[in-house]
């Protein structure tokens, strides 16, 4: 097929595939309550905590950013890694093997579809943080921390669609493994605290999630006098290991892709639902 | 290999093996063994088999849905193994029971992002889901939500994803599975009229209605337990039990129906099963002699005949005649 | 029909579907990943607070209000699992498996089922719980002393609680039945809203007005209360504090009772809906 044709064909699936999950936003408004107020009051509730513990004010800020964060980790987890299991389920992994097209292009599309999505939830965190709880940020870096919050986006969207053709081969096996990594991850990539408290090594370990880094690397930029004591690594370091993770997840992503369609096949399991 | 294959396979075969976790581990299923097939580019090919047969593990080999375990198999001249990519643009499916699609999509928008997966653009594809809506019936269902949908129509809803990208060669499974009788005789007029219209679209059927692949098929495969039993068109296949006689009977009941007509002479192959409260008993003899001695075993075993009939061969008998049994009977 | 063959359904709905719960939660793994799992989840959301209190409390975890705060969480485990385990099961059965509509047309009583798919993540949540506690007593030095727990008050606040859990549980499922899946479950998105409101992690008392106000009204907050008091010998709020044990029990009885009653008329209602608009056997994959 001529270069042309194949880049027309990626970018229609793209296309394809996240129309679903926008205009989903629009047509079952519940969403409005279970993926953003809700999870606004969880959020809010480590605010209180800090607030019980008469902490700095910069804390609120901590949890308002890693709260912000935290839509986009259970996106990556509930609405990436765990998607093509949904996907077998319904019957549409099938037809998608079955079409002509790149499976990345697909994995793209969802996770286009949920940046947008997500970042509605994500926008509403951050009012609210702004607004109610008076989290204070210093605006002194917007592009870095532009450049920051998107190579994040990409490293993290690119470890979901890891996840995802991990995931393609098992039932519920993808199901609990992405709710092990739930709480785990907040813990370990310090979304209500910063990394650093962990020790070293363990923030460095922690680091292979996109998350870490970015979170660590936002919080400089937006708390510069208070992370100055308690930063993880340099932002620069930050923003070029994010870059180089987001270059190896999608590899990786598009080569594990590859083989586990390969192994599903053979096996049997494309098909298999009920899991 | 001929260069106007559209679908060929030579031993082809497939064995499942159980996980460890599951009950039976390590224990192996042959759901497909030894399977050779040539389908000719343009020919509407028909498999007919019972539930169970290994027709949709061959449907699902053919769209490079799962990989054979031996022998090979090739779609329009490519190997389905090695280069499934190169498969995938010459063919489409449709499974019948299917419940793809996106719930919260209506109809059109469905049948659009599937489109899109085929690099059709907005227009051709505006103007085919119209078509093909036309066809199945559904335009006034357009701008319905999917999960709004009965079985039949999601069903024909499917029928239309299969087609709007206009497949060289396209599978149907058991595509008139559930639907009702009207609709059946539309979706099998639309499938004769896309073959005999459209020069060198090919489509592989499978189904376990005898009298769909009758009237459809170019030619049809019979397949059981995994292997192909005979091949050719539906009048070859009929015709080879121009020599016998078919009778077809109804009785009220019969204590041991298996084994009662077991060493009387001349029968060459026997089966029943139970329907409206009576069993009716198919018999495929050498000579008409055979059947006296069928009813008076009847008789000595207190059985009522309620009715006696000499038939022209189906293709259930030619099944009947190879298997031992009929297609809706457990193997 | 006879009262006893409708206690015979429904006892057999209950057992039917705990046994699939217990199935659909245990059986995707060896038992030792199981094991793992069912200890790595809880821990490490208790060890988010422990690393909060390090970083900031004035005296770390000697801080006064670490304990009341390990217990609250701990026992927080119940609610997203027993919410989840519940109400989930509409989500699973109708968009997963397919069988909602066979649960429907079976002779089962629903409730029953539901709760009885809950039991399983009741049964692992018990066994999460008490890990967390015993993790945070021999490593954070947590005061619990066995000697000294109010075992009638733990009972009783524990069953209360969880039959006001189970059948919010029973509210969402209703919730679930006549709205689309959407990629965070339901029932974790009310648990963690409820940790806000309920004062799991902190005392209500730091609660603006309004918050507090709801706070008042949720029987999870009395439930935790009491929790605390039974392992520790004291809760964490000062407004709380007026209340008698007794006091505190008989709030919560009556709140769960509320509970009940709410949440059945709420899941009528929503059945009803999801009947007239047909929506028991919807897919709504996005």
């Amino acid at each position: 097929m001529i270069f042309r044709k194949r880049v027309e064909l990626f970018l229609r699936t793209v296309i394809g595939r996240a129309y679903p999950r926008l205009i989903g936003l629009q047509r079952e408004r519940s969403w409005l309550i279970f993926d953003t107020l809700l999870p606004l009051l969880q959020m809010s509730a480590f605010v209180f905590v800090y607030r019980a513990m008469q902490a700095p004010p910069e804390y609120t800020g901590f949890v308002v950013l890693g709260g912000a964060m935290t839509a986009y980790w259970l996106n990556v987890l509930w609405s990436m890694a765990t998607q093509l299991h949904w996907e077998k389920e319904n019957g549409n992994l099938a037809l998608f093997i079955m079409a002509p097209t790149s499976r990345m292009a697909i994995l793209l599309g969802m996770a286009l579809g949920g940046i947008v999505a997500t970042s509605f939830r994500a926008a509403a965190v951050v009012l609210v943080g702004i607004f109610i709880f008076g989290a204070h940020f210093s605006a002194e870096r917007i592009p870095e921390l532009i450049g920051i919050f998107l190579l994040t986006l990409i490293a993290l969207y690119g470890m979901g669609m890891l996840f995802s053709s991990l995931f393609l081969l098992y039932g519920r096996e993808a199901w609990h493994m992405s709710l092990l990594l739930q709480e785990p991850i907040y813990l370990l990539s310090g979304f209500y605290f910063p990394v650093r408290s962990l020790g070293y090594w363990t923030a460095m370990g922690a680091s292979i999630v996109p998350i870490t880094l970015g979170l660590d690397a936002m919080r400089q930029l937006l708390f510069p006098r208070m992370m100055q004591q308690i930063k993880f690594l340099d932002v620069r370091i930050e923003l070029l290991v994010l870059a180089v993770l987001g270059l190896v997840f999608l590899f990786l992503a598009q080569r594990s892709l590859s083989y586990m369609e390969r192994l599903a096949c053979q096996e049997g399991r494309l098909t298999v639902r009920g899991q | 290999m001929s260069t106007n294959l559209a679908v060929s396979t030579q031993n082809l075969g497939r064995v499942y093996r159980a996980k460890k976790r599951e009950a039976g581990s390590g224990k192996e299923i042959v759901a497909l063994h030894g399977v050779d097939l040539e389908i000719h580019q343009g020919e509407l090919f028909g498999l007919l088999g019972p539930n169970g047969a290994g027709k949709t593990t061959l449907i699902k080999i053919l769209t490079t849905l799962l990989a054979p375990t031996s022998g090979e198999a090739r779609v329009a001249g490519t190997d389905v193994a090695k280069n499934p990519w190169e498969v995938r643009r010459h063919i489409n499916m449709v499974s019948g029971g299917e419940s793809s699609g996106y719930g919260l999509l209506t109809v059109e928008e469905n049948l659009w992002l599937f489109s899109q997966f085929y690099g059709l653009d907005w227009k051709t594809a505006r103007e085919r889901i119209r078509e093909m809506l036309k066809i199945v019936g559904m335009e006034d269902r357009a701008k319905t939500k999917i999960y709004h949908l009965s079985t039949g129509m999601r069903q024909k809803m499917n029928f239309a994803r299969g087609f709007i990208t206009d497949p060289e060669i396209i599978f149907l499974d058991e595509p008139t599975l559930g639907l009702d009788v009207q609709t059946s005789r539309v979706l099998r007029d639309f499938v004769k009229n896309w073959v005999r219209v459209r020069k060198n679209k090919t489509l592989l059927l499978t189904t376990h209605y005898m009298q769909e692949a009758d009237e459809l098929c170019d030619r049809v495969a019979i397949i059981d337990r995994g292997k192909i039993l005979a091949c050719d068109t539906p009048s070859n296949l009929k015709r080879s039990l121009n020599q016998s006689s078919v009778f077809h009977l109804k009785v009220d009941s019969l204590p041991q129906p298996d084994s009662q007509f077991q060493g009387l002479k001349g029968i060459q192959s026997f089966a029943h099963h139970q329907h409206n409260g009576l069993l009716e008993l198919s018999f495929i003899v050498e000579t008409e002699n055979a059947l006296m001695p069928i009813l008076a075993s009847i008789e000595r075993s207190k059985g009522n005949l309620i009715s006696l009939e000499k038939r022209q061969p189906t293709l259930e008998d030619v099944f009947i005649n190879l298997v031992g049994r009929g297609l809706s009977e457990e193997p | 029909m006879a009262t006893n063959q409708r206690a015979v359904e429904n006892l057999r709905s209950l057992r039917m579907a705990a046994w699939l719960g217990w199935q659909i939660e245990s059986n995707w793994t060896d038992p030792f990943l199981f094991a793992i799992y069912s200890v790595i989840k809880p821990i490490a959301g208790a060890l988010i607070l422990v690393f909060m209190y390090m970083v900031v409390a004035k005296g770390g975890l000697s801080n006064p209000l670490f304990p009341m705060i390990f217990v609250g969480n701990a026992f927080y485990i119940y609610v997203a699992m027993v919410l989840m385990g519940v109400s989930f099961a509409v989500v699973d059965d109708r968009e997963r498996y397919g069988m909602l509509k066979y649960m429907y047309t079976a002779p089962l009583n629903i409730y029953f089922y539901l709760l009885g798919r809950g039991g399983a993540k009741t049964l692992i949540a018990t066994v999460s719980v008490l890990i967390t506690l015993a993790f945070g007593a021999l490593l954070f030095n947590l005061p619990i002393d066995i000697a000294s727990i109010d075992w009638l008050l733990l009972v009783t606040g524990l069953v209360l609680g969880l039959l006001s859990l189970a059948f919010l549980g029973i509210f969402l499922g209703g919730v679930a039945l006549i709205t689309a899946r959407h990629g965070q479950f339901t029932g974790e998105a009310v648990a963690g809203a409820l940790y806000m409101l309920c004062g799991a992690v902190f005392p209500i008392d730091v609660l603006p007005g309004l918050l507090q106000a709801i706070s008042y009204i949720l029987p999870l907050t009395y439930w935790i209360e009491t929790m605390r008091r039974a392992l520790l010998g004291s809760g964490s709020s000062q407004i709380l504090s007026q209340l008698s044990n007794l006091e505190l029990v008989g709030v919560l009885g009556a709140f769960s009772v509320g509970v009940v009653i709410l949440s059945v008329l709420f899941f009528r209602w929503a059945e009803h809906r999801a009947k007239e608009k047909g929506l028991i056997d919807m897919q709504t994959n996005y």
